[in-house]
């Protein structure tokens, strides 16, 4: 077997390993590179941006902590931009596992950091199953599907909820998720009760929602770690997300790589086989 | 009857999702069916996880007693079901009826241990168990990625090289230092990227896609509703 | 016959029923300023009825016998080769129907397809796995593929264990198939319906395994896992048609053409629409669909 049969027919483990080393590398050699920012960004922000002070705003946590390098930026980023203007936060989850935990632990540590008091500037309704029914409930009352918040506190003891009992009293849906709940808050809150909805979701989502953008039926777009990047830079800040662009790059430059070498040795090997018939 | 009354139950309930939608549930009790059976199937879902727990250990269970291979993972299986279940459904208080038998017979000290809030048996697992496993798994993705695109990327055809080189520009403009690095050959390059391939090729692909399953998932509902797609029922 | 006329008259009667009562509540009760019936929706109704008489006709005319072509679709062929190469080499069958709940269609395709494949399996005798995340997909799964056991005569040859609860968490789930395919190395691998993550995961672990895989999903994000690492793959629709075209029922194929009417149908809308607003006179075309 020559050289490039056994490149060929490389074992997948010696893959992993490369990719490995290209991820953990930035991570000892500290690299910073300047992140550029694409107009779906831009756009999202500056839906945010241009809201009033002390709007109220929905943000939810639709994410399993397994995607959380991606999405977890996303959320922190967003908060630290409502806060800062002063917007009133009402986060919800669509996701059983770690969604309504996560957005306990980052909401309290960033509005914490802004002065902020719970239940009067923001509150965490949690979970509840069905993510449809949820949806289409939250139009008609907030409290006909929470009752209580995540911490069991009834939401007429909350002074925001007080001003919030549905979808009118939201300014702006701004989405984070990992999965398919965006497609419904699209196709059930924008598309049926006309609620201006921007979006943060894994690259793997990113390019379905493009369609989306373009249609006005999502108000912006933030994919990936790139996206969360992107939205750092937005608000100024330097998190997670773009410490993980030197990784990232380099594992997308490695991939590059495996797909040029495995192309040299396909057609090598192809041309020593038609050689030999 | 065992045969047509899954399929009325079916068609009823298809219908009415269907009438919802056209009539204001402020008006008229038509227009909120939509939202009532929706929380029917919640509760629907809520018995049926009794079946899923019941096979999990069922199937697990019987690998164990018969020792087959790997019947310590199948053990751990079970066991973990159990460790985080049962301290979530505990009591967390006395207040309830349940709670006062509970708590008369272990201490009231051990009420912040069960439960699914913060410091819980529950919580704890979930956090140093349960979710560094679930990011580790979706880690592998970027392994599973590298290997995929060096096996299956090959520009066999003009096509092919097309959506190489395509996917290629598209994985350098997602990082800085590959859109550094397009800028410095034509600073235009990124802004071409995201218009013409994202918002172009992407976006009418992805409508193209999008606006044919959902005509197949509404023909799809639709054979279910009138009953002559059945096979999902076990029946046709 | 008699059976499909008294099935016919009673879905008229009740489509009729459900139309007239519709427009009577409607208009008895319409007043501008709060209307009963959403004429917002108006579009999407009138696109309800255009469609389902689409798919109606076509199913009567397949009834009545006409000829329908439909075209073929290499992955779905290739099912039942793969479940014949399963056999030769003594090895189980994976079917996933996806990981998302049973509300979701395309789970029920998923299941549809199920009892298809679960048939042959059945009728050849090879061993088949079904792991699911959900419990109602394993009620409504156990029941689809018992009943297929039962169709070819080989009810005692099923294992109610066939179809399996594995775990609600999606990659907990993952973790547990991927295992029993390195261990039991099964011969295919047929992914069906709504799959998230995992799809690479799961197809990657599968080539590793040596299995032939088709794969057939309604999401498009997962599409480019499963086309770089599955041997065949339905893209959208085609998920949805996997079940009738496996079937072969006049029936059901009659349901496809009505559809792809429809499908001719928006593409003529579209560039009706792309031709109005390259002269920019389109507003009032755009406006018939937009919907609140």
């Amino acid at each position: 077997m020559g050289f490039w049969d056994k490149v060929s027919n490389i074992d997948r483990r010696w893959i992993y390993l490369m990719v490995a080393v290209a991820t953990f590398f930035p991570m000892i050699v500290v690299m910073q590179f300047p992140v550029e920012l694409t107009p779906e960004a831009v756009q999202l922000y500056e839906a945010i941006d241009n809201l009033p002070d002390s709007s109220v705003v929905m943000l939810t946590f639709d994410y399993y902590p397994s995607a959380m390098a991606e999405t977890r930026p996303m959320s922190i980023a967003a908060l630290r931009h409502m806060f800062s203007k002063d917007m009133k936060v009402v986060t919800v989850s669509n996701i059983p596992l770690g969604g309504p935990t996560i957005a306990e632990d980052v909401t309290r540590s960033i509005a914490k950091e802004y002065g902020k008091e719970y239940g009067v500037d923001y509150v965490n309704l949690g979970y509840r199953a069905n993510y449809v029914a949820v949806m289409h409930g939250l139009a008609t009352s907030i409290e006909s599907i929470f009752k209580a918040d995540f911490t069991g506190t009834p939401l007429k003891d909350l002074p925001l909820m007080q001003d919030v009992k549905n979808y009118n009293d939201i300014e702006f849906i701004f989405v984070v998720a990992d999965n398919a709940t965006i497609d419904y808050w699209i196709s059930i809150v924008n598309a049926q009760y006309n609620i201006p909805v921007g979006g943060g979701v894994t690259a793997v989502v990113a390019p379905k929602m493009y369609a989306f953008v373009e249609a006005k039926q999502l108000t912006g777009l933030l994919g990936g770690m790139k996206g969360a990047a992107e939205y750092e830079r937005l608000v100024k800040i330097s998190g997670s997300a773009t410490r993980g662009m030197a990784s990232q790059s380099l594992v997308h430059f490695l991939i590059i790589f495996f797909v040029i070498i495995g192309n040299v040795a396909y057609f090598v090997t192809r041309k020593h086989e038609k050689g030999q018939k | 009857m065992r045969n047509t009354l899954p399929v009325i139950i079916a068609f009823l309930a298809g219908i009415a999702m269907v009438i919802s939608f056209f009539f204001n549930p402020e008006r008229t009790v038509l227009g909120t069916f939509q939202e009532n059976l929706l929380q029917w199937v919640t509760i629907v879902g809520g018995f049926t996880l009794v079946l899923g727990v019941f096979s999990i250990v069922r199937v697990n269970a019987r690998a164990v007693s018969r020792r087959s291979d790997g019947w310590f993972y199948k053990l751990a299986t079970v066991i973990s079901v159990f460790a985080m279940a049962i301290p979530s459904i505990m009591p967390t208080s006395a207040n309830s009826a349940f709670g006062k038998v509970f708590y008369s017979i272990f201490p009231i000290s051990w009420a912040g241990a069960f439960g699914t809030g913060p410091d819980s048996i529950y919580d704890w697992l979930f956090n140093y168990v349960d979710s560094p496993m679930m990011e580790t798994m979706f880690a592998t993705l970027a392994f599973y990625i590298a290997s995929a695109a060096y096996r299956a990327f090959r520009a066999r055809s003009a096509e092919e090289t097309l959506l190489l080189i395509t996917a290629c520009l598209v994985m350098l403009w997602r990082v800085p230092i590959g859109e550094a690095l397009l800028r410095s050959i034509d600073v235009r390059i990124p802004d071409y990227i995201n218009m013409f391939v994202m918002n172009g090729f992407n976006l009418s692909v992805q409508r193209g896609i999008i606006i044919g399953a959902a005509l197949g998932m509404a023909s799809m509902s639709l054979r279910i509703l009138l009953g002559i797609e059945r096979t999902y029922m076990g029946k046709g | 016959m008699k059976k499909i006329l008294r099935s016919d008259i009673i879905r008229i009667v009740t489509l009729t029923l459900f139309i007239t009562g519709f427009f009577a509540i409607s208009i008895s009760a319409q007043t501008a300023e709060d209307p009963i019936f959403r004429t917002d929706r108006i579009a999407i109704f009138i696109f309800l009825l255009i469609f389902s008489s689409a798919v109606l006709l076509y199913t009567n005319w397949a009834k009545k016998g006409k000829e329908l072509f439909v075209r073929k679709i290499p992955g779905i062929a290739a099912v039942e080769e793969a479940v014949g190469r399963a056999t030769e080499m003594g090895k189980p069958v994976l079917f996933i129907p996806g990981i998302a709940d049973v509300e979701d269609i395309e789970t029920i395709a998923g299941l549809s397809i199920l009892g298809r494949v679960a048939k042959i399996v059945a009728a050849y005798g090879t061993p088949l796995s079904v792991p699911v995340r959900y419990p109602m997909v394993l009620a409504a799964g156990q029941e689809v593929v018992e009943q297929a056991y039962l169709e070819v005569n080989h009810h005692d040859a099923y294992d109610p264990d066939t179809v399996r609860y594995v775990a609600g968490e999606q990659f907990a789930y993952t973790a547990t198939v991927n295992g029993w395919m390195m261990r039991e190395k099964p011969a295919a691998n047929i992914y069906m319906g709504a799959f998230f993550a995992e799809s690479l995961l799961l197809a990657e672990t599968g080539n590793a395994a040596g299995a032939i895989q088709i794969a057939g999903t309604a999401r498009p994000e997962q599409l480019p896992f499963f086309i770089a690492a599955c041997d065949y793959t339905l893209m959208g629709e085609e998920l949805y048609a996997a079940s009738s075209y496996l079937s072969r029922e006049p029936l059901l194929l009659g349901g496809l053409k009505g559809q792809d009417f429809v499908k001719l149908l928006i593409i003529i809308a579209i560039l009706i629409g792309i031709i109005l607003a390259l002269f920019n006179v389109g507003g009032w075309y755009n406006d018939i669909f937009n919907v609140s």
